[in-house]
């Protein structure tokens, strides 16, 4: 029994998530037509699991076998048909950085919108804004608009926001940590000290060498269904 | 229920128009004047046209068409930004949880922004004219509360409809014009056979502009309130509709993006 006093960070329980197949988009005169038919996918099967505080979770599979609508779930983006998800404390995903910015206003103004975005209040952006800047290192370029920035300057930017939200749960899809060296090693950095602060962590990854490094708890996914929940012998099977 | 509209919500809802008021004009020339003449523009076309067509028994024709397009203008500028606002806005939808009521609020509170502006300015002009009691400006304000809460609905109503039929947007844009010539703005219902103005009275912007024209129209001090009533029936009902499935659906928004 699980119980020695930890914290539900997050709980599963008999989520089933399903996707309407969509072979042409569907128009509103034809619906009152007639009836066209649908076909239904799904996603995720009655999935059940729990990940306790500081746990980090790893979560493996093949393509289209639901890790990423897992994580989208988790994240709050879209809901789930059947079942229950519980996740205590601010969730933040790392999974689109640069989504969300208005190319027309200012670092400044998109570093208010896009914290709001993710759950961070007005006075909370005021206190880390400095601090935000900084980590971005995007300087003087602060008061310029968003369609000036480079293509890494906005992803900085991005992580910088979403790491400074202080999250409880951090969500990471593949490929989070994209740009040049130096950023790569303090985005590293940065989720180095999310594990020393015993936060929980949810990652999704193809390459298992990433997992092993990172997370502590694995469940592997296929075909919308668990294969298999638990510590390290779950990558040995795989 | 009433901790969901927490600070955090009215913060959001607060930048997010900030953010389309802001963004709307960074890049142009003259800023918010160009709030003000588009409608002096758009009377002037209206005005030099119609006064051959109609004939326009009523004074200062171009005075009244101005009570009628602020609000219009209004409305249908909104609506129709709403329609596809949620395909516009996927990256926000896709990137996190947040109040997605937002989206749709902030797109109405900056334009009405817009048109209190000109509205005010209307206003003080009403006051050298014409005359404006104190009566004439409650009503005034209720016709804007009336005004905000139905653009409100059916914002709400279209922009959820769009998620799944993509056609909305095309049905908007064919039933704006008709919309348009269904509300008395560039005519009064008085110059209308009785079965025709009969009919007009079921469309709510029949009510909200004709009360427009009441304030603004010195001259009129019977206020006519028969088109007011079925108007208002018939907007509640399209903001609860609006609402309800508004509610329903924005959490599975993103499966259709």
């Amino acid at each position: 029994m699980k119980k020695n006093q930890k914290k539900l960070a997050i709980k599963i329980k008999n989520v089933t998530k399903t996707y309407v197949l969509r072979h042409e988009k569907p128009t509103l005169i034809e619906s009152l037509l007639y009836r066209p038919k649908k076909g239904i996918h799904t996603a995720l099967k009655d999935i059940s699991f729990s990940v306790y505080e500081g746990e980090r979770l790893g979560i493996i599979g093949s393509n289209g076998s639901g890790k990423t609508t897992l994580l989208k779930l988790i994240a709050g983006i879209t809901k789930q048909q059947k079942g229950d998800i519980k996740v205590n404390g601010r969730v933040v995903s790392l999974i689109d950085l640069s989504a969300g910015f208005h190319p027309d206003l200012t670092g400044e103004e998109n570093i208010f919108l896009n914290g709001l975005v993710i759950g961070m209040t007005r006075r909370e952006i005021e206190e880390k804004k400095q601090s935000i800047i900084d980590f971005a290192d995007i300087g003087k370029f602060i008061d310029a608009p968003l369609y000036t920035y480079s293509g890494g300057m906005e992803l900085r930017l991005g992580f910088a926001i979403a790491v400074h939200s202080n999250p409880d749960v951090l969500l990471v899809d593949e490929g989070f940590a994209v740009g040049d060296e130096n950023f790569r090693e303090k985005a590293h950095k940065k989720i180095l000290e999310f594990k020393r602060q015993k936060k929980t962590l949810v990652m999704v990854s193809h390459w298992i060498s990433e997992l092993e490094r990172n997370c502590n708890k694995f469940l592997w996914l296929e075909r919308g269904e668990i294969v298999k929940f638990g510590g390290k012998e779950v990558l040995k099977k795989y | 229920m009433l901790s969901y509209f927490s600070k955090y919500w009215f913060d959001f809802v607060w930048v997010m128009t900030l953010k389309e008021i802001k963004a709307r004009y960074k890049r142009v020339f003259l800023g918010f004047i160009w709030a003000i003449l588009n409608p002096i523009f758009q009377m002037l076309a209206i005005g030099f046209i119609f006064q051959f067509f109609i004939p326009v028994k009523i004074d200062n024709y171009f005075y009244f068409l101005f009570a009628g397009l602020l609000p219009w203008n209004f409305f249908s500028y909104t609506f129709s930004k709403c329609t596809p606002l949620m395909l516009n806005e996927r990256s926000l939808i896709q990137k996190a949880k947040f109040p997605r009521e937002a989206l749709v609020l902030s797109i109405v509170f900056s334009n009405l922004f817009h048109f209190l502006i000109s509205l005010f300015l209307f206003t003080v002009l009403t006051i050298f004219v014409g005359y404006l009691s104190l009566f004439k400006l409650f009503i005034l304000f209720l016709a804007i509360l009336w005004l905000v809460f139905f653009t409100i609905g059916i914002s709400f109503l279209l922009s959820t409809l769009f998620v799944r039929y993509r056609d909305i947007k095309f049905i908007v844009q064919a039933i704006i014009p008709l919309w348009f010539y269904a509300t008395p703005i560039i005519y009064t219902r008085a110059l209308l056979p009785e079965w025709v103005a009969t009919i007009l009275k079921f469309n709510p912007m029949t009510g909200i502009i004709e009360l427009f024209q009441f304030v603004f129209i010195s001259g009129n001090s019977i206020i006519n309130l028969e088109a007011v009533v079925p108007g208002i029936l018939i907007s509640l009902t399209i903001v609860l509709i609006g609402i309800y499935l508004f509610k329903r659906d924005n959490q599975y928004f993103d499966d259709w993006l």
